[in-house]
């Protein structure tokens, strides 16, 4: 007891000094900092062998430590509509079920013995594969991840384990509320159909057979479509070796891989509406088609989304969190990829009662930024920020490394970043303006709500945003 | 169990063949070496680790204060207050600071009157309280008026910062982000301030933030209801079992005094330590942690807490009915993380759910196909005090949560009866190995677990220990700790059935 009223003294104590001794207080923007040491840009070497397999090395002998990526030119967007799930499902079962010399489970063992792993996968628009070993382990995980991506066996087990896997996702797939609102809000945007918003059903896991796997593994998985990307522990000329000893005899293919298709996107304004009975609080989506990272005025959109909704100090956060108390996260963004467009996305969660009140509060701030320049605080964070903390891009070897394979596979040039940079450093609060003025459209909104519309501020119908409409989320049975 | 165990033996021996066993020889002496440590007159301690790999480097600030320490009746105090650290100083965040102290103080007075108000319940005078709150609507406004808000991590931001977040957890609040290297004096000067002079600026909406917060992790997210729930049945005494984010009826009900109260007993220089990683000079370093940390007066550390969770009498156990698919959850009570059981305990927990070799995972998902994925969190929850060691298990679609139990009860009944394979324990040690190899990549994960091992052991260098912990872990001490917590009476489980489902 006595502890604590002592606690309570010093702290009045503590108050008073705070208000009466102003000369404690830093300045910090006073501060003179020294020259930062040289960013040494550590060099990739990069080779192409003879049978098309391109690689990305990268010493770094700093702890004991080999790690490796692979992207493989594939996708989901290239299985058929019947069978959506089977590029997932296979970029799974090349892993889990074994190759021609080992069993799926054989690996499992020989990996984990070790404290090793490696993992493959297909997402929307590439194959990945992802290695981590101590480097006394180099060659078994090469030799590992060589077979997999060569000769994997798709043992019908696991694809079975795999499909129960895929089925356990769709019975559980509007549990979550942020997990419906990002589903459903992509298809939206992209189109229920479109290969970049579409997703898995009973009816299209049940079609998938091993077959199809074989066949899309056999068509997409040859040598000059793989990049392997390696750094870590090890000396260039040595992992080379390796390399070669087990992928050089892999024999090309000739299939030519299709791009991603282009997206159609009308604009229009439109209310969209899921029930969710189970929440206090509704997941808020609104937005648009989004941009590619190639376009003109990309580094003046990466300025507009700091100012506008990226983090701490953005619009967003300033206005719908710390002013209003509406929600903990209140985020927004103009996205860009390089291949297919992007989404304009901002997002919120708030209690049922504030709903309305949030989207007007966001809209208010999309319109804003296309009227009201960055102030010089929002320069300072939205564009120095990004400057300053420029050295990030390249603190990690395995950021080095896997940006170049990436900007290899979509032809970007290396120095793409350092280009972008230099645009950033010319960006006006003027620049910013017109970049929102050309990119959004505050009257061509889609907004989704997910929460319980009883419970509401007033009816999405009263927003005046265009015609509600009821999406049914329920799962189509099992037959 | 039998014929895995055989299975395994073969495997492994196909392992010994395919690689020579290499003699491993990283020395971690020489990371151990480049540590130093410092205890500031007042009683902080500062950790700087020297990297010099590329120019940054990342900053840690470890209270010793976590949900644990929040007071009855204001649960979630803790967290609140980690929140009322980003609103800035008495120089970052404020266009007046006299002007807005006094602006605040009316803002209490009025949210004091509210409050005592309120809390009167069916008694309570309901145009009053019309009265009040339009009131002190309008006094928060006029506060506000004097607010640049976000400053302090827009100041961050500004200067090229990244990763600038916290954390609470039921053990410890942590404060953290990274800078270009050269900005050392930024985090020294703006970091310190917030300890030396918080200004408690936008604590009622915050709480609405918290709130909101609250809604999302807990009351609108499914496994956030029965996580709570089971939290709740498991601890009766200790306050392990309180929710950290806190009740919302408390979030709604602390004042500006409490959060001060509490900032002013925890957060003394002798419960902090901070710690510095990355391409930094040692005697620079800590030339600047004198100068600006050491402004902070001195405060006696808070007393730990003394309760202790009675032994468990019988199995407690609830069925949450839910529109929501099944999820099973069972823990039991373990001790405290710097106990020498703790290590047979992380050992237990790899051997049985981690990787797709452990024992549950073999059985529930590969082999029966049951469930879809089974884990633990032995180490992520608390460990301060006393404990939970706990497993829970996605049950497969057409599955059920007392599938998963069965067969998770029956696996551990078999490792009560017969020891590992040495073999399992050896696999167990080389994936500790590699883990803990990796965790030593980054500047912000070595700043965070020097200042961990500080705190759970009273000393960083625990941490390169932790290995050595490891591999002493036998066969026998395995099923001894086995049979001696995993019992019936020391268990709790909470469960989530499907009614009509989403």
């Amino acid at each position: 007891m006595s502890i604590k009223k002592t606690g309570i003294i010093i702290g009045c104590l503590l108050m008073m000094a705070m208000i009466l001794t102003p000369a404690w207080a830093q300045d910090v923007t006073k501060l003179s900092y020294p020259q930062l040491n040289k960013l040494e840009i550590p060099k990739v070497e990069k080779i192409t062998l003879k049978n098309g397999i391109r690689l990305y090395i990268l010493e770094d002998g700093s702890l004991p430590i080999l790690e490796a990526s692979v992207r493989v030119n594939c996708g989901s967007y290239l299985e058929p509509a019947d069978k959506v799930g089977l590029a997932e499902i296979c970029g799974e079962v090349m892993r889990t079920g074994g190759t021609s010399k080992w069993s799926g489970d054989k690996i499992d063992e020989m990996l984990e013995g070790v404290g090793a792993s490696v993992e493959t996968s297909i997402g929307m628009s590439s194959g990945n594969a992802s290695v981590n070993a101590l480097s006394e382990h180099t060659d078994l995980v090469l030799e590992i991840l060589s077979e997999i991506l060569r000769r994997p066996a798709f043992n019908e087990d696991k694809i079975e384990l795999a499909k129960v896997g895929r089925r356990s996702d769709i019975s559980r797939r509007n549990d979550d509320p942020s997990d419906i609102g990002s589903r459903e809000f992509r298809k939206i945007i992209y189109g229920p159909e479109s290969v970049f918003a579409r997703h898995t059903e009973y009816a299209t896991i049940n079609t998938i057979t091993r077959d199809d796997l074989v066949d899309f593994h056999k068509k997409y998985y040859h040598p000059e479509n793989v990049q392997i990307a390696l750094w870590g522990d090890f000396k260039r000329k040595d992992i080379v070796d390796k390399i070669k000893n087990y992928f050089g005899d892999w024999q090309r293919g000739d299939m030519k891989v299709p791009p991603p298709p282009k997206v159609d996107y009308k604009f229009e304004s439109k209310v969209h509406y899921i029930f969710k009975g189970d929440v206090n609080q509704s997941n808020i989506y609104l937005g648009h088609i989004g941009g590619l990272i190639a376009d003109d005025d990309y580094a003046d959109r990466i300025v507009m989304n700091n100012v506008l909704g990226g983090g701490f100090g953005s619009r967003l956060f300033n206005t719908v969190r710390s002013k209003e108390g509406l929600a903990y996260t209140a985020i927004g963004f103009y996205t860009s990829n390089f291949n297919y467009p992007g989404v304009f996305y901002n997002y919120a969660a708030t209690k049922s009662k504030s709903t309305c009140k949030a989207i007007i509060e966001i809209i208010k701030q999309i319109k804003g930024i296309q009227t009201d320049p960055p102030t010089v605080d929002e320069m300072h964070f939205g564009k120095d920020g990004y400057l300053n903390s420029f050295v990030f891009n390249f603190d990690t070897k395995a950021k080095v490394v896997n940006r170049m394979m990436n900007y290899d596979f979509y032809g970007m040039p290396e120095d793409f970043l350092q280009k972008e940079k230099e645009k950033v450093e010319g960006v006006t609060p003027e620049a910013v303006v017109k970049a929102a003025q050309r990119n959004l459209h505050p009257e061509n909104l889609h907004v989704l709500v997910v929460g319980r519309q009883e419970d509401f501020d007033m009816p999405l119908s009263e927003l005046g945003l265009g015609p509600v409409e009821t999406i049914d989320i329920t799962i189509p049975a099992e037959k | 169990m039998r014929k895995l165990s055989a299975k395994l033996l073969l495997i492994l021996t196909g392992i010994l063949f395919l690689i020579p066993q290499a003699t491993f020889g990283f020395d971690f002496s020489k990371l151990e070496n480049s540590v130093s440590e410092y205890t500031l007159s007042n009683g902080l301690k500062v950790l700087i680790m020297e990297r010099h790999d590329a120019p940054v480097a990342s900053f840690v600030t470890w209270a010793n204060v976590g949900s644990v320490d929040d007071p009855k009746g204001y649960t979630g105090l803790a967290h609140m207050f980690e929140h009322i650290a980003f609103k800035g100083t008495t120089t970052l965040g404020t266009k007046d600071i006299r002007r807005e102290l006094e602006l605040i103080a009316i803002e209490d007075s009025i949210f004091m009157e509210l409050r005592a108000e309120r809390n009167k319940g069916r008694l309570a005078d309901s145009l009053r309280i019309k009265q009040l709150t339009e009131a002190y609507e309008k006094s928060r406004e006029a506060s506000y008026e004097l607010v640049i808000p976000n400053e302090f991590g827009n100041t961050i931001r500004r200067e090229g910062g990244v990763n600038l977040n916290a954390f609470t957890s039921e053990d410890q609040t942590v404060y953290f982000f990274s800078l270009p290297s050269n900005k050392v004096e930024l985090w020294m000067a703006l970091e310190s301030e917030r300890f030396l002079n918080p200004v408690f600026r936008e604590m009622y909406k915050e709480r609405d933030v918290v709130a909101e917060e609250r809604r999302m992790r807990t009351d609108s997210s499914p496994v956030g209801r029965l996580i709570e729930e089971f939290f709740a049945m498991a601890f009766k005494a200790h306050p392990y079992g309180v929710p950290g984010i806190g009740n919302m009826s408390d979030i709604q009900y602390y004042s500006r005094q409490e959060a001060k109260a509490f900032f002013e007993k925890y957060y003394g220089p002798s419960n902090l330590t901070i710690a510095i990683v990355g391409d930094v000079n040692k005697d620079e370093v800590l030339k600047l942690a004198k100068q600006y940390w050491e402004r902070i007066p001195y405060r006696p550390a808070p007393e730990r807490i003394a309760t202790i969770e009675p032994d468990q009498l019988g199995e407690r156990r609830m069925e949450l009915e839910d529109p929501s698919q099944p999820f099973y959850i069972v823990g039991w009570h373990t001790p405290e993380n710097t106990h020498p059981d703790a290590p047979i305990i992380n050992v237990l927990s790899d051997y049985l759910v981690s990787g797709r070799t452990s024992l549950l995972y073999e059985s529930l998902v590969k082999e029966k196909k049951i469930a879809v994925q089974v884990g633990s969190f032995s180490n992520s929850f608390g460990g301060k005090y006393p404990t939970l060691f706990t497993i829970y298990a996605v049950p497969a679609a057409g599955h059920t949560n007392y599938e998963c139990e069965k067969e998770i009860f029956s696996a551990l009944e078999k490792l009560q009866n017969d020891p590992i394979l040495l073999e399992e324990i050896e696999k167990v040690k080389a994936r500790a190995k590699s883990e803990f190899i990796n965790n030593l990549k980054r500047n912000l994960g070595l700043a965070m677990q020097l200042c961990g091992y500080q705190q759970y052991y009273g000393d960083w260098r625990e941490l390169f220990h932790e290995l050595d912990r490891i591999n002493a872990v036998t066969p026998d001490d395995v099923q001894r700790v086995a049979k001696k917590y995993l019992n019936k009476n020391n268990r709790t489980v909470a469960m989530m059935n499907t009614i009509g489902a989403n």
